[in-house]
């Protein structure tokens, strides 16, 4: 109980609001410093974080139901975290949380996590930002992975109060340089000690090589080629310096327009139809401009729609599908959904609850892209066409398309290298401004819009709908999502690999000239220790069966899917006429002149689309073929792990999934043991144990919100129940009950 | 695939039923103009699937649609059902409908202006199935308008008068001879005797005193009454409340607790004074602590619950004409999810009543024989691991619902009375919701669930199909020789066919087939039970007579003082009286459990009674049972399942096969060690 008060139990009539008022009286705290002081947690610093400021006596709060209970220690903001340095020894002494960051601890807000700052003067809730004249006595933040934290502020010393609260507003709230990220300082300060990145399996995407591999493995070399064009970024800034175009494409055609109405090559399908993107041309007023473009684009459709290429279909994203401004809006509403400050809150919105996730227009969202991204699939697969996706800088809703179309056409996107490959691929050497979306520098909020965020919610879909086609779990996703605010890695915190590369090869201050080595996210072990990042790995994924008698199933379904899509030659035949109003399509479309019927509206490829989805949808899964997802209204769903994590309302004691995952992991283990001892046939010798998953094998019964609900679990709570039973009275009875309460304790 | 959860469904004695069948049913399909070698063949493919009594009314060849691949077949009519029987199928093996679960049948037809040509027809059921057949030659056969017309007309006559020809089914159970039923039935003491002590309840006993049905008509014929009271007492008591259902108990905790149930107080009465002491002793079955519970509390009324269960069909129709984008808050108006939230927050408190400490909580509503069922169902299902199992839930369902009386038939609405309300469904659906929230600590699946839900109106077994076990008895022949003497060992004695027990719902395998049944076990079963871990403590004074030193009224989340149980001494009837009620605190973040155990629900590892559940009842918890409901929609009838326990589990089984195989010489207890959690799905 050292360094505790207990908050809220108090005053009888405030129970039922127990919002920003405090119950400690300030002799409470000051009979307890001293042993605060000698429990205290010690800062824990990154190589190259430097602490700002600090202020101490303050107190978190911890929700509990209706009353909150108060953690006395020390806040204090570093050039990389906000962190709050309390004497929460149940959190320490606690074993269980294996499933630990190494780089942020329980209290610690990064920086870049930071959404919203309030305070709390008299009673009201302000949004803080620029320069305070009156300083709050509550602190509440609300971060980016949908935490919210307390402060208290009234016991802390005013000069205190006022440098901390002006340091974080400043080091969170205010527009930043590039440079001073503190990802430079962390890459400086690792550098000497020698910072070897292990070689994972993923894919960068940054060399030749790599793509020329990826064009092998999808065999997509044949009508493709890696181009070396914009080494050294010498034509666009915005593109990779390596990218693949079809083949017959001349190189200066790229410089052409810096990169703009050049067809690029994400990915080849099975039977050879490839999804390309590209940025559109800039929108020209002058006459004569546009009459090169036009013949500029000209030339490229006669590259592009020869034979051996395949009818391209034009995909414009940026009309009659989502808009930036739409998710914008729909994910600030959506998050108001859980970010919570109190119980009160919770339970207010509780009855509204599918009205408000409604009218947020999230999920909405989610379906149109799944949707979106299975139209494209159903003409790559089904009508045997080259589909072109067209976007201001095929960076944003192209990168979430074509990946999304990937993860459902393409198996090898759906283990974990593949996947972190994918997003290396489209999203880090695509261009997607992250800097920007993230708002990582405070610069514009109006350039904040989670696009990544969305995607990882559209795998989410797909993750949940049909787990065993993934190897990586929803744990994963959202650890992932997490990580975009850490600034300890490189690949959230740039706009493009030019800006990268700019910015990390000449450290001008050092003296050395070489180049920093950045850390990648792909990187697991930086943030998890071996045993946690099991709860990465989806223990019922199988690979690809290779005719193992272990693996019976999955060979019978294999490649009946394939079989059953109706393959039959698209139903226009590559008429010219068709042909003629296409390219006319691509035209106009290209020009930005828009037309209002597009060719994708029309009822005939709507009919299509949902013949191939109906269809899929009535067969058998292949977990190692397509997968697509239902976009029905029932069947999108809220992303429960990565939103709800942090509402202790929302946890059920020993339910949820991960009841039946860690049944599932037992009879994996014994399967693997039982394997084990088939493959070893007769002489038997001590084998080691299956090495499984053993964070779910313990007794008591878990939390729901497993493996996130430990991080936050309450130590104690008064013993006396606060309403219900005041008016009861009889002593005996109390005293009984207070046995009781022993008894329970002893359990 | 598993569409309706219905195959092989009336297989009762299939060679002795042939020639009964001869006679009807040619002379039907004459009467009809029916080609006469399709009604041969008609004929020998009904011949295995029909009840005694039932009739064909017509036929027609079709293709079942909304499946991929469309499954060829003829569409039959009776007078009891219709169903749509795959081609060289021996037996039916899907999804009859019942005439009284139509709710609605739909043509379709093409562009001609003949309106007798039906091309497609689309018969929606009232437990949210579809059944979508297209006819051969586009319906132009005459058989498709006279099968057609045979629907129509069967489902009008239906819905006017529904009396259910059930006297025929007792005689099919009679010629499937004397099969044990696979749980009590409670219809005999012995049951009751047995069952109690399964529950060591030492303090109560089984009375007799209703065996004639004369205390309460809707009450089954035996209960568990306080060991300290007469029967003569307690017929008494009974008197005292709402169509003599006095109280009784439900189910005793393992730890002390008592959970009972009654209906309301009879306030016309005027109770002498030993009465209300019987009254008082018998509410209070020995403990100091007394919990009134006012089940209809915070719970909607029966005609709330019939709305949004209307209302939820109407959603789920495959044609519903909400928008995808607008689903969710059309899900929301409908209030069903609300009702299913607001019965298992109530269920979750009174589990926390029963186990936190030794008292004695009463259920009280005013028929007790809706609500109440639901509650006890449920706070068993929390807090008794026992209830969780499979036969465990069945006999739970036998005796709070069947025996206890629920009117099934009238609130399923089979007597076209206006009293129809859907409770057992709404049971089913918060058992699912913890089925789904507790995925490890229920034997049964979902499958079982879905089963039992279409089973409410399957015409073969009465155990849905009456009100009370009186009727259910009477109609059964069970009680015909009513004037006899009776006997505690009643069922003992060598009366002919009413030995028989009557076939009840129970006997699964007279509508699913063996695989079918064995889907109703759920793999991932993982009861992490130890029955000695916790209990309350038991007070020593337990069973001596004497006042209650505290009595409570739990209404609107909250625990009220009362100063008396029976309101006949001074003050009018409490239920009667809502002025008492204090109104639930705006917010009731604090669960009952804190107030309880001045501990937060969502404790972190679990100093919560093992055994003992706590469901989530918040927004983001409650989901809709799309399995269910969502049956009619063809897209949703596809790929949901992912059996990947159930796949793994095979492979455990195949590995140890292939290992028994292999190493023939394996220690035995290794042996055993192994086979350990593929026994556990069997």
């Amino acid at each position: 109980m050292l360094g505790k008060a207990v908050v809220g139990a108090g005053g009888g009539t405030k129970v039922l609001k127990p919002s920003f008022v405090s119950y400690v009286r300030p002799e409470e705290i000051h009979t307890n410093e001293k042993e605060v002081t000698e429990k205290e947690v010690t800062l824990h610093l990154l190589p190259g974080e430097e602490l700002l400021c600090e202020a101490s006596t303050v107190l978190k709060y911890v929700q509990e139901d209706s009353c909150q209970r108060g953690i006395c220690g020390r806040l204090v903001c570093t050039d990389f975290k906000i962190a709050f340095l309390g004497s929460d020894e149940s959190a320490l002494e606690n074993d269980e949380t294996q499933f630990k960051n190494k780089v942020i601890g329980e209290n610690d807000i990064t920086l870049h996590c930071v959404d919203q700052i309030y305070g709390v003067f008299d009673e009201k809730k302000k949004t803080l930002f620029g320069q305070l004249k009156k300083y709050p006595e509550k602190l509440i933040i609300h971060c980016k992975d949908l935490r919210v934290f307390h402060f208290c502020l009234r016991y802390t010393k005013e000069e205190e109060v006022k440098r901390i609260v002006s340091g974080i507003i400043h080091h969170t709230l205010a527009p930043k340089r590039l440079k001073r990220l503190f990802l430079f300082s962390y890459a400086a300060a690792v550098q000497s000690s020698a910072a070897t990145s292990p070689k994972s399996h993923t894919v960068m995407f940054d060399t030749l090589e790599d793509w020329c591999r990826e064009l092998e493995r999808t065999r997509g070399s044949v009508k493709y080629k890696a181009v070396s064009v914009n080494e050294g970024y010498r034509v666009c800034e915005r593109l990779p310096a390596y990218f693949v175009v079809p083949t017959p494409l001349p190189e200066e055609n790229v410089s052409r327009f810096q990169g703009h109405g050049v067809p690029i090559w994400c990915w080849s399908c099975h039977n050879g139809c490839a999804l390309l993107k590209m940025s559109a041309l800039p929108k020209e007023q002058d006459d004569s401009v546009l009459q090169t473009q036009k013949s500029f684009l000209e030339g490229i459709y006669r590259i592009i729609h020869r034979p051996p290429y395949e009818i391209v279909k034009t995909e414009d994203l940026s009309s009659n599908f989502v808009s930036l401004q739409d998710i914008q809006t729909a994910y600030s509403k959506f998050k108001q959904l859980f970010l919570i400050d109190n119980s009160t809150e919770f339970w207010d919105t509780d009855i509204k609850w599918f009205s408000l996730l409604e009218s947020s227009s999230w999920l909405d969202i989610i379906r149109r892209c799944l949707k979106k991204a299975i139209e494209i699939v159903e003409c790559l697969e089904a009508q045997n066409m080259n589909v072109l996706l067209v976007e201001e800088n095929a960076s944003d809703l192209c990168c979430l398309v074509s990946s999304l179309v990937q993860v459902m056409m393409d198996p090898h996107c759906r283990t974990s290298a593949g996947f972190q490959s994918l997003i290396q691929k489209e999203w880090v050497m695509g261009g997607h401004c992250f800097l920007d979306r993230c708002n990582h520098l405070r610069q514009s909020d109006k350039e904040e819009v989670p696009v990544f965020l969305l995607f990882l919610d559209c795998v989410w879909q797909l993750v949940h709908q049909h787990p065993p086609a993934f190897e990586f779990t929803e744990t994963y996703l959202t650890v992932l999502s997490d990580s975009l605010y850490i600034p300890i890695f490189s690949t959230f915190f740039f706009n493009s690999p030019h800006q990268k590369e700019t910015n990390m090869g000449k450290e001008g201050p050092d003296a050395q000239g070489k180049p920093l080595s950045l850390l990648t996210v792909w990187d697991w072990s930086v943030q998890f220790e071996p045993k946690a990042q099991m709860l990465l790995r989806n223990p019922l994924y199988v690979e690809k069966p290779k005719l193992d008698k272990g693996q019976r199933k999955g060979t019978r379904f294999k490649h009946q899917r394939q079989l059953s899509l109706p393959l039959t030659q698209s139903k226009s035949s590559p008429k010219r006429g068709f042909l003629r109003e296409e390219t006319d399509h691509l035209f106009k479309n290209l020009l930005g002149k828009r037309i209002s019927k597009l060719i994708n509206s029309s009822d005939e490829l709507q009919d299509t689309f949902r013949e191939f989805y109906d269809s899929w949808h009535s067969k058998p899964t292949d977990y190692h073929g397509l997968l697509l997802p239902h976009i029905e209204g029932p069947e999108i769903r809220v992303w429960a792990q990565r939103y709800l994590r942090w509402i202790p309302e929302a946890q059920i004691l020993g339910g949820g999934t991960v009841a039946t995952m860690s049944k599932l992991l037992e009879m994996m283990e014994e399967v693997q043991s039982l394997q084990e001892k088939i493959n070893e046939g007769h002489h038997r010798q001590e084998a080691p144990q299956a090495e499984a998953p053993s964070l779910l094998r313990n007794s008591a019964r878990l939390s729901s919100l497993f493996p996130f609900a430990l991080l936050q679990r309450p130590s104690s709570k008064p013993v006396l129940p606060t309403s219900g039973w005041k008016a009861l009275g009889d002593e005996e009875d109390l005293a009984k009950r207070e046995d009781e309460f022993v008894d329970l304790g002893d359990v | 695939m598993w569409w309706g959860g219905r195959g092989q469904s009336f297989n009762i004695a299939p060679q002795k039923e042939e020639p009964e069948m001869g006679p009807s049913a040619p002379k039907s399909v004459q009467g009809s103009g029916m080609p006469e070698p399709g009604s041969r063949q008609l004929g020998s493919c009904l011949a295995s699937g029909c009840l005694p009594g039932e009739q064909v009314l017509a036929w027609a060849p079709g293709v079942r649609k909304g499946l991929d691949p469309e499954l060829p077949g003829t569409l039959i009519c009776t007078n009891l059902r219709v169903t749509f029987q795959p081609r060289g199928w021996q037996r039916s093996q899907e999804t009859p409908l019942s005439m009284s679960s139509l709710s609605r049948v739909q043509l379709h037809r093409p562009g001609s202006l003949l309106k007798f040509i039906p091309e497609e027809i689309l018969i929606h059921g009232r437990d949210f199935r579809l059944l979508r057949v297209g006819f051969e030659t586009g319906g132009l056969e005459p058989q498709a308008f006279q099968v057609t017309m045979a629907i129509v007309q069967a489902r009008a006559q239906s819905s006017q008068t529904q009396q259910y020809a059930g006297i025929t089914l007792s005689e099919a159970g009679r010629s499937a001879g004397s099969r044990t039923p696979p749980i009590p039935l409670l219809e005999t003491s012995e049951d009751w005797e047995t069952e109690r002590k399964k529950q060591a309840a030492s303090g109560w006993r089984v009375s007799l005193v209703n065996e004639r049905f004369d205390v309460a008509t809707s009450l089954s014929r035996y209960f568990w009454v306080p060991i300290r009271t007469l029967d003569s007492e307690v017929r008494r008591a009974f008197g005292h409340f709402h169509q003599g259902r006095g109280p009784r108990l439900s189910w005793h905790h393992p730890g002390g607790s008592d959970l009972l149930r009654c209906g309301g107080f009879y306030t016309a009465s005027d109770p002498n004074k030993e009465d209300i002491r019987t009254v008082e002793s018998m509410l209070q079955a020995g403990h100091s602590d007394v919990v009134l519970v006012d089940t209809m509390d915070e719970l909607p009324s029966l005609a709330d619950v019939q709305l949004a269960h209307l209302r939820l069909r109407a959603l789920c129709l495959p044609d519903s004409p909400v928008a995808e984008d607008k689903w969710l808050s059309a899900l929301e108006g409908t209030r069903w999810l609300d009702y299913v939230r607001s019965c298992l927050r109530k269920a979750s408190d009174i589990s926390v009543l029963v186990t936190s400490r030794v008292r004695s909580v009463v259920l009280q509503e005013r028929g007790d024989r809706d609500f109440n069922g639901l509650l006890s169902s449920l706070v068993q299902l929390l807090s008794a691991p026992e209830a969780r199992t499979l036969l465990g839930f069945q006999s739970l369902v036998q005796r709070e619902w069947v025996a206890a009386g629920h009117p099934f038939l009238t609130r399923l609405g089979e007597t076209g009375v206006s009293e129809k309300a859907p409770v057992f469904l709404l049971f089913l659906d918060c058992v699912w919701q913890l089925l789904q929230q507790f995925p490890a600590e229920f034997e049964f699946s979902e499958f079982f669930l879905l089963a039992l839900h279409d089973s409410v109106r399957v015409p073969d077994t009465l155990t849905f199909l009456r009100d009370t076990p009186r009727e259910r008895g009477k109609q059964n022949g069970q009680f015909n020789s009513c004037t006899q003497v009776y006997t505690p060992g009643y069922s003992q004695l060598p009366t002919g066919n009413s030995v028989d027990p009557q076939l009840s719902v129970w006997d699964w395998d007279l509508r699913y087939s063996n695989k079918q049944i064995l889907q109703f076990r759920n793999p991932g079963y993982d009861p992490k039970y130890c029955p000695d871990s916790w209990l309350p403590r038991q007070q020593p004074s337990f069973m001596v007579p004497r006042p209650p030193s505290s009595v409570w009224l739990f209404s609107r989340g909250a625990l009220t003082p009362l100063n008396q149980l029976c309101p006949w001494r001074d003050s009018p009837s409490l239920l009667a009286v809502p002025s008492r009620w204090l109104p639930r605190p705006a917010i009731s973040s604090e669960s009952l459990a804190d107030q309880e155990w001045g501990l937060p629900s969502h404790w972190g590892a679990c100093p919560l009674p093992s055994g003992l559940l706590l469901p989530g009842y918040l927004g983001p918890q409650i989901r809709l049972w799309r399995r269910c409901y969502l049956r009619g929609r063809p897209e949703a009838q596809m790929g949901l399942s992912a059996p990947t326990i159930t796949g793994l589990q095979d492979e455990l089984a195949h590995l140890q096969e292939l290992l028994r195989k292999w190493t023939p010489r394996i220690s035995p207890e290794d042996h055993s060690k192994k086979r350990d959690p593929n026994s556990q799905s069997r």
